[in-house]
């Protein structure tokens, strides 16, 4: 979430969206457009979304912007481009779910009092000239438009990083410290719906005396033992690969190096602290591996009744685990810059 | 925690128990008895009176340099009773000799280290044996032992969920893969009935053993197991015909209770804020939740996710050697085995969300390589052994009726001893009557391996061994033999000695006042206390949250403020770690942002943004105002510049971004050689005017050595 794409990269040129029509609209468009009305036009606009959010595009915003100070509401504004969805170095369809949790928050926390606040998100592809009024120049961007607005410019104020932290929580915080709106706590929306999971339920409910009379009779896949095994076998491979650092850190898989003009890519990374998608998997599958071949020594070519067959298999599950081991203690050893030796009685020396 | 069994010895146990102490948590203090698990403090109260009894006059301190050690042993021996209840003798005492030497349980045992993990690890070993050994014997004795052992693990460390989550998981792994048995009952139901009550007696746990949802697990599985245990009595009665129409009846009434059962549970628990889960157990569960919510979890090291060289460094080579006793486990299956990989293969994710965990881990990586180990040097002893016989006697009589054995030696502990009498009873018996059905012995061949590929195989997991004990005994000596108060460092010019936090409290015992409170980062409590004996604001145990958060708060405020919250708790003296100048990174400033953190928890006003620039965390020119202003940079780096002229922080790097600045509510009042440990003292109100108007105390002196010679003179003299 830290990193920001840059718009510019992508898309505005100078002659797309110049400044000009934009300002010239607001002079010249009637000026008061009656707050009541645009009010009860949001409130319409917003009724009709789940999530509480209003598709904006240029021109409601200009009639927003026009209404005079003191609003009678603030509203945040969500810059998106679709376009940059795609992107994985910057979760914004993941900021974007967090507004709307903020948005649905606010409307399920303040039923009969939801008017203080509107929640905005804007298009790039549709409303390039706002994105060039505000000088939205890199997504994730969410500007707030107070109540009090002298200046637009200065007045709205953008969520700087620490807004986007912690996601809807930090969103939440920025709103009420800014807007002075009460929004209250976050509700986060379960990953299957509620109706979804009584039907399901229902489902289940249905289905388990069948379940339970399979179990009684005992073919079902749990009871294979050998689905156990490869289960184990898998979470011990996945413990010991440091995955779960992968997923709490949100290490990459690999780097690509910047000094390198041939852009190789770094698999492997120096120091203890930090370890590489990529890195953690082939250190799994070796540490995996040796075992792998012992069980299989000692447990299935012991049953084979070719002797060459066996010195074979064996020749080779030895030198693969030697091979094994012998890189993962160098490895190690490279890694932490640890170098791991024996103590000799001191005569020795 | 030596405090506590000083108390103890001198008070008495009813002392211990209902003692306030307000040494600690100043001016909380802390109700001893409610707040800890009192299982090491009594293991060690124990010893030394049973010692005493003897006429052996231990001092306290020994007795707890040499508690860890003792139950060290102890967990060895619980190791092998344990595995040889799976996999035999053999497989045991691998077990045994690899948990023995294991790093992980190295870096808790050895002499001196006096924490609750080095006697939970032998509670939590010796749980598992004799529920083990409850659910092969069936035998009522192991069962109410079993809870007394599971009581004095819930007396030593909070970890004791792990095993009330484990036991009901296995026991519903039985039930589902159809191995219920009487057994099963015996070893299950005393051990929640009486574990739960046992449990219950200890102030820390009290209601919440049956309150919490970690504990819920064991209660629901009571349930099924009860359900399941009535089905199977009922079947033993009815007729095969009768029974099936009993099921559907029983089945689906039973389906509506259990489903409103359920229903009543979820509700319940969805009703409390949290879940009804602790923060700890959550973070377990789903990784990422403390990373995001609970900053006093995330921010201790032990508490972050391992990557792979930590498997190498506190498991080493059993890393290789798991995936093997996995399989033997595996082949055949039994209650016992399952139950061995089962624990491992929880304890094996646990670790991997938690670094701590590997000592969880570390004894079921040991069963686990124990048993492969042993079957691996079975399998090829036999084969180097047998080889030559083989071929003598290619189709003889004496190669078979060794192979038998063997063969059949895997198998022994795959029933329950009585079971298993049995039905060598009836083997026996058939193996009379069939006996002269030579044809089909000769089939039975002998599993073995070629020998030349047998020796080198051994050859190789000898080397393996080898290594395991080389760097057991590296680790042991580099990592966790030299005292944490003491840093040394190796350099081209030789070794360097730090002593600086030994002489800071011996600062603090001498010159300053008994009464007086010294506040620090949370770190640095327990030594405070123990070793300047002086009170401190928030120590290592780290119970209430708001007290460390009013730390960090002051911590990361301007020196206005933070004076005032720390004259607000009566404190004096105000010690920070500072590394800077001799390199050493484990210091304050770089756990600062944690302070930020925690104390941003509870105290809204302090944001962690305001500290970081584009969200980076920086202490040189590009620092934020507030970073550049707040206590625990000023007093990391109050006249650092007088160092080197330049003010070159050697751990971050950097030149620092606020070099000439002075102290207008707090004073200098001692630092170490090495500058590691600043001691500052609040300057009482009425002097502070003065402080701010009067010119610069004394010219700087150019060298470190001399500027703390000159600083150990104490200034109120």
């Amino acid at each position: 979430m830290k990193t920001s794409i840059k718009l510019s990269r992508m898309a505005i040129s100078p002659i797309h969206a110049p400044l000009l029509p934009i300002t010239l609209l607001f002079l010249l468009s009637p000026i008061i457009t009656h707050s009541n009305d645009l009010h009860s036009e949001l409130i319409h606009l917003r009724s009709k979304s789940l999530l509480g959010l209003i598709h904006l595009k240029d021109n409601l915003l200009q009639r927003i912007l026009s209404i005079p100070s003191p609003k009678p509401f603030s509203s945040l504004i969500f810059f998106d481009a679709r376009q940059l969805h795609a992107k994985s170095e910057n979760s914004i369809p993941s900021v974007k779910y967090e507004f709307s949790l903020l948005s649905s928050s606010y409307l399920t926390n303040n039923p009969g009092n939801n008017t203080h606040i509107f929640f905005f998100i804007i298009e790039f592809e549709e409303s390039k000239s706002s994105f060039e009024f505000f000088d939205v120049k890199s997504i994730p961007h969410v500007r707030l438009v107070p109540v009090r607005v002298d200046d637009v410019k200065k007045d709205c104020v953008r969520m700087g990083a620490s807004g986007f932290s912690m996601g809807a929580v930090s969103m939440k915080e920025f709103v009420e410290t800014n807007a002075n709106v009460y929004v209250g706590p976050i509700h986060t929306r379960p990953v299957i719906p509620k109706k979804m999971m009584m039907v399901i339920g229902a489902g289940f409910l249905i289905w388990s005396p069948y379940l339970v009379k399979r179990f009684v009779i005992g073919n079902t896949i749990l009871q294979d033992k050998y689905v156990w095994m490869s289960g184990s076998i898998l979470v011990y491979f996945f413990s010991v690969a440091g995955t779960m650092f992968t997923i709490i850190r949100k290490a990459p898989l690999f780097l690509m190096d910047r000094n390198d003009p041939a852009g190789k890519s770094i698999m492997f990374y120096q120091g203890a602290g930090m370890q590489l998608g990529a890195e953690g998997f082939a250190v799994g599958f070796l540490y995996t591996i040796v075992g792998l071949l012992l069980a299989f020594m000692t447990h299935v070519s012991v049953r084979l009744k070719n002797k060459g067959t066996q010195n074979l298999l064996m020749a080779l599950g030895l030198f693969v685990s030697f091979w094994a081991v012998q890189k993962v203690i160098y490895l190690n050893n490279w890694k932490t810059g640890y170098g791991i030796h024996p103590y000799w009685p001191s005569r020795w020396k | 925690m030596l405090c506590q069994l000083q108390f103890l010895t001198k008070n008495g146990i009813y002392d211990f128990w209902n003692w306030f102490d307000d040494r600690t948590w100043y001016p909380l203090g802390r109700v001893i008895g409610g707040t800890v698990y009192p299982g090491l403090t009594l293991t060690a109260g124990t010893l030394w009176w049973i010692l005493n009894s003897l006429n052996i006059p231990l001092s306290v301190e020994t007795v707890c340099v040499f508690t860890a050690p003792t139950f060290s042993a102890l967990a060895a021996w619980a190791t092998y009773l344990l595995t040889k209840e799976v996999k035999g003798t053999g497989a045991g005492l691998t077990a045994a000799a690899l948990l023995a030497m294991v790093p992980s349980y190295i870096s808790r045992s050895v002499a001196g280290s006096y924490d609750n993990e080095a006697v939970a690890i032998f509670a939590l070993i010796f749980t598992f044996y004799l529920y083990i050994k409850t659910l092969n014997t069936g035998s009522l004795f192991y069962a109410t032992l079993n809870a007394l052992a599971y009581f004095y693990m819930v007396c030593s460390w909070g970890g004791y969920t792990f095993i009330i989550n484990l036991i009901p998981m296995h026991a519903l792994l039985c039930i589902v893969t159809g191995r219920y048995s009487p057994r099963l009952y015996i070893a299950y139901a005393p051990l929640v009935i009486l574990g739960t009550l046992l449990a219950a007696l200890v102030p820390v746990v009290g209601f919440n053993a049956v309150m919490t949802s970690e504990h819920f697990a064991s209660f629901l599985v009571f349930l099924i197991l009860n359900v399941v245990g009535l089905v199977y009595y009922i079947k033993g009665m009815l007729t095969p015909k009768m029974f099936k129409v009993a099921v559907t009846l029983v089945v689906s009434a039973g389906l509506i209770v259990c489903c409103a059962v359920v229903a009543v549970l979820v509700a319940l628990v969805a009703s409390s804020p949290t879940k009804g889960w602790s923060g700890r157990s959550l973070s377990l569960l789903d990784p990422t939740y403390a990373s995001k919510y609970i900053p006093i979890i995330a921010s201790v090291s032990e508490h972050q996710p391992p990557t792979w060289p930590s498997y190498f460094m506190d498991i080493n080579v059993l890393a290789f050697l798991v995936p093997a006793g996995i399989i033997a486990c595996f082949l055949p299956l039994t209650d016992a085995s399952s139950f061995v990989i089962l624990y491992l293969v929880t304890s094996v994710y646990f670790s991997g969300v938690m670094v701590r965990l590997m000592l969880v881990l570390a004894p079921a990586a040991c069963i686990m390589s124990g048993i492969a180990l042993s079957s691996a040097f079975g399998v090829f002893t036999r084969s180097i052994k047998f080889a030559s016989i083989g071929k003598q006697d290619d189709a003889g009589d004496i190669g078979n009726g060794v192979t038998q054995n063997h063969v059949v030696k895997p198998d022994r502990n795959e029933e329950p001893p009585k079971e298993k009498a049995s039905r060598k009873k009836k083997k026996e018996k058939e193996n009379v009557e069939k006996a002269p059905t030579a044809a089909k012995k000769s089939e039975r061949r002998l599993l073995m391996l070629p020998m030349e590929a047998s020796v080198v195989a051994i050859l190789l997991l000898v080397l393996l061994g080898a290594f395991y004990v080389v760097h057991c005994v590296w680790a042991a000596a580099e990592a966790y033999s030299a005292p944490s108060i003491v840093l040394t460092s190796q350099s081209h010019d030789g070794l360097h000695v730090f002593d600086d936090f030994r002489e800071a409290y011996a600062w603090l015992s001498h010159n300053t006042d008994v009464d007086d409170k010294v506040a620090s980062w949370w770190d640095y409590g327990y030594q405070t206390t123990a070793m300047a004996n002086r009170t401190v604001i928030v120590d290592n145990n780290t119970w209430n949250n708001t007290h460390i958060a009013t730390v960090g708060t002051a911590m990361s405020s301007p020196e206005k403020a933070a004076w005032e919250i720390f004259n607000s708790l009566d404190v004096k003296y105000v010690l920070v770690v500072f590394g800077g100048l001799v390199g050493y990174p484990s210091d304050d400033i770089n756990k600062f942002l944690w302070m930020v953190r925690i104390g941003g928890g509870v105290f809204p006003h302090i944001k962690e943004p305001d500290y970081l620039r584009d969200g980076q965390y920086r202490i040189d020119n590009m620092a934020t105002p507030t970073m550049l202003n707040c206590l625990m940079y000023k007093l990391s780096y109050y006249r650092f510049v007088e160092t080197d002229g330049k003010g070159f922080d050697r751990v971050r790097r950097t030149e620092i971004g606020k070099k000439h600045f002075k102290l207008t509510h707090f004073e200098e009042v001692f630092t170490t050689h090495h500058w590691m440990v600043r001691i500052y003292k609040l300057k009482p109100p009425k002097n502070r005017l003065r402080g701010k108007t009067k010119k610069s105390k004394s010219k700087p002196t150019s060298t470190i050595s001399k500027r703390s010679a000159t600083q150990k003179k104490n200034p109120w003299q």
